[in-house]
């Protein structure tokens, strides 16, 4: 079964396109006719914003071609030298898959786990429960990731963490290890506890994506005798890409940003095992004293993370659901 | 690539070179000082200290008040970070030119980063070994702090690094502190027989690992190629010691640490707190730890805290008598405005009754002022790890302070990979060499 247009006509009437002005912005006159007012209203927020996340970007940019010794203050210009540093460092390296893997998992659960999910509690027919649910996969989002990061280090203390001691009692205790202390575990450890978090957040907001879907296509399925798999992937899955997209972009994004719950629970060790981007260029400034060094790893950020946004901005936008 | 966006390129690039001032001194002059001059009581106290958190917090908290009580018109603005944050915010601090007027340092190559970068006010006619202030320091905790013939610290407490255990549990096993590393192995084996875990170690943050192995390095490795190495430009890293040294950290932390190869994953604090309960028989720890580990309401107080030198191995080749610590003191900022006033802080709080209180429970930092630590303020352990401290042929400051940080870091991470199993001796000291090498 396909959802005809029919069935959507038939139903009920369509919900105002998106895109479509209101009456009322017909009336306005050009933005042309109040160019200099507009200027001088956004005229503060170009400012700010050019002060406070422009000029730092241009800033950071410099600084990665110098030397910069800290308590001397004295800045010697080393032009690329950082960057030839940075492509032969295996720690650079390490850490970038490490970020890799930290994004090909949270699509994996952030995106997809998050959105079937969704659809689950959103095809269950009790209100109450939908309610319940949601709040229960959400409140791990409300706690700092920080705080979060704590939490999980003791869950995954060797000796008195409860991980262990679950497993031992589930007499799988060849399983127990120092999950965040060993090289092989560390990373995945770390990935999981944010998996833990993000995941009820991704998973309201594919709730709220599927609720905007009017409930009469479900229904005209249903009526057509359409199973809940094949409603999900002919419906909810086409209908939420406009947010799956949205949601990929805050994923990814966030997974070659990811700094805090590494810093709490490993610190990027032990040997570097479990070092991001985010981390080894904080320990290359601050522990290593290399802020040229340290500069050139966050340019190297800053471009994987605007290009990774700019192709999946045009993929998104040409995806864009319109009703 | 498009011309308009090399354009822009070409254009950013060019903008933040001009925005950094790329190959300029981007450091001021130190300002003339003179802490010998007469201080004016007035004004705001800027001071970074090390005693974040408790027991050590009200310390200077205290001396603030006091300080302040003699003089009201002086105010503190107090930054009380712990040992762990204190690396940050200093480095903060310093790259954006905003230190204060007084702040922690230790000793080695950190302190040499401030003293070369002009952020240390020159102490030598206050503070120098003869003049009236200084008389009443040790000198050896003078040159901690002293570069090319002059000083340029305040040495607030010694400090080195012992190994602590329960004098309960080696008496009902018949134990004795061991003499030697074979014997130390072997005191293991009889400990965790007796269902103890025989030397508690957390290595989470890394830096425990590296003191086990600086104090073997200096057993093992002749002292001459030890301190020369230290620094990249005559580092060769070539000694076969280094080998045995950590050779001997891996027989340790398998034979005789409860956690072994997950010693990664446990906190110093956890560690520190299993010899408190009672639960491990010894614990690698600093003398400013003691009074904390043993503190009035714990198992170990009641069963009695001993303490001995980590042990040498028979036929080490370096100095077995050298022991592992060193003074930790506090600048005075070469560009402080109230260096006088700075200076003069300093010495309320190394006077006699300051530096015993220091020393005395609960803080248990045993002041570097002459006879501040003694029977009457000071508990046991401190009293007799101090005495070894000064009676050791030398006293080698932490790995990860007295070379540089790159060195310093590789050392870290290979300390990581030796208590892991991941990496051997030979790889280690390889990676170890490979940032001397880069560090030049």
């Amino acid at each position: 079964m396909t959802v005809s247009n029919t069935a959507w006509k038939s139903a009920a009437p369509p919900p105002a396109p998106l895109s479509t002005k209101s009456p009322k912005s017909r009336t306005r006159k050009p933005v042309r006719a109040h160019g200099w007012r507009n200027v001088v209203w956004v005229l503060p927020a170009v400012l700010l914003l050019g002060l406070f996340a422009y000029l730092p970007l241009v800033q950071n940019l410099g600084f990665s071609f110098l030397k910069w010794d800290i308590y001397s203050g004295r800045q010697t210009f080393v032009g690329a030298d950082n960057y030839v540093r940075m492509f032969n460092d295996p720690i650079f390296w390490k850490s970038l898959l490490n970020n890799t893997l930290y994004a090909v998992i949270s699509i994996a659960f952030q995106v997809f786990g998050a959105m079937i999910l969704a659809a689950m509690i959103e095809g269950l027919r009790s209100q109450r429960w939908r309610g319940i649910l949601r709040a229960v996969y959400f409140v791990p989002s409300a706690i700092s990731l920080t705080v979060a990061g704590l939490l999980f280090y003791f869950i995954y203390e060797p000796e008195m963490g409860i991980l262990n001691a679950a497993l031992d009692f589930l007499g799988l205790g060849n399983f127990t290890q120092a999950w965040l202390g060993q090289e092989n575990t560390a990373i995945f450890a770390i990935i999981a506890m944010s998996q833990w978090q993000g995941f009820g957040y991704c998973t309201l907001l594919f709730s709220v994506a599927l609720q905007r879907i009017p409930s009469e296509l479900y229904e005209a399925a249903s009526i057509d005798g359409v199973g809940p798999f094949q409603r999900f992937f002919s419906i909810s899955l086409p209908l939420v890409r406009e947010m799956t997209g949205l949601m990929m972009i805050v994923t990814v994004s966030g997974a070659f940003q990811v700094f805090n719950e590494v810093m709490v629970m490993t610190s990027g060790g032990p040997n570097n095992s479990s070092q991001v981007l985010g981390t080894w260029l904080y320990r290359s400034g601050f522990v290593r004293n290399d802020f040229g060094y340290a500069a050139a790893v966050a340019t190297a950020v800053f471009i994987i993370t605007l290009v990774l946004a700019v192709i999946q901005l045009r993929i998104s936008k040409k995806r864009r659901v319109q009703w | 690539m498009r011309k308009s966006t090399q354009s822009l390129m070409a254009l950013l690039a060019g903008a933040a070179l001009a925005l950094t001032g790329c190959a300029g001194g981007g450091s001021q002059p130190a300002a003339v000082l003179n802490p010998n001059a007469e201080p004016q009581y007035t004004g705001t106290l800027s001071i970074l200290t090390k005693f974040g958190g408790d027991p050590l917090e009200p310390y200077f908290e205290d001396l603030a008040a006091e300080y302040k009580k003699l003089h009201p018109e002086v105010s503190f603005d107090l930054i009380q970070e712990t040992d762990q944050s204190i690396k940050d915010k200093t480095k903060t601090l310093t790259a954006s030119q905003a230190m204060p007027d007084i702040y922690f340092t230790w000793a080695g190559s950190w302190a040499n980063n401030f003293i070369d970068g002009g952020l240390a006010a020159d102490l030598t006619p206050v503070i120098a070994p003869g003049t009236e202030w200084g008389n009443n320091f040790g000198e050896s905790a003078l040159k901690a702090f002293a570069k090319d013939g002059k000083y340029f610290a305040v040495p607030l407490y010694n400090n080195g690094k012992f190994m602590g255990y329960n004098q309960r549990i080696f008496k009902q096993l018949n134990l004795t502190p061991p003499t030697t590393f074979d014997e130390l192995i072997s005191t293991c084996s009889v400990l965790k027989e007796a269902g103890y875990e025989p030397i508690s170690f957390g290595n989470k943050d890394g830096w425990p690992g590296l003191h086990y192995l600086q104090q073997l390095f200096a057993y093992e490795v002749p002292a001459d190629a030890l301190q020369a190495d230290f620094s990249p430009g005559t580092a060769k890293l070539e000694d076969t010691g280094y080998l045995k040294a950590m050779g001997q950290f891996t027989t340790l932390v398998n034979e005789c640490t409860g956690s072994g190869k997950d010693s990664n994953g446990v906190l110093y604090t956890t560690a520190q707190q299993a010899l408190a309960e009672g639960k491990s028989g010894m614990y690698y720890q600093e003398i400013l730890e003691f009074d904390s580990t043993a503190s009035a309401d714990s198992k170990l107080k009641q069963d009695g805290l001993g303490i001995f030198k980590l042990p040498a191995a028979a036929d080490a080749k370096g100095d077995p008598q050298a022991i592992e610590g060193s003074p930790e003191g506090y600048i005075i900022n070469a560009r402080s405005k109230n260096a006088a006033l700075a200076a003069d802080f300093m010495k309320f709080a190394t006077n006699s009754q300051n530096a015993a209180k220091l020393s005395a429970p609960p803080y248990g930092q045993p002041s570097a002022v002459k006879g501040a630590v003694s029977t009457a303020n000071s508990s046991g352990p401190v009293i007799e790890g101090i005495k070894q401290v000064n009676e050791a042929s030398a006293a080698i400051t932490w790995l990860d302070s007295v070379t540089v940080p790159a060195v310093a870091d590789a050392w870290l991470a290979g300390g990581e990979a030796l208590v892991a199993g991941t990496q051997t001796p030979d790889q280690v000291l390889a990676s170890v060499r490979a940032a001397s090498s880069a560090a030049k």
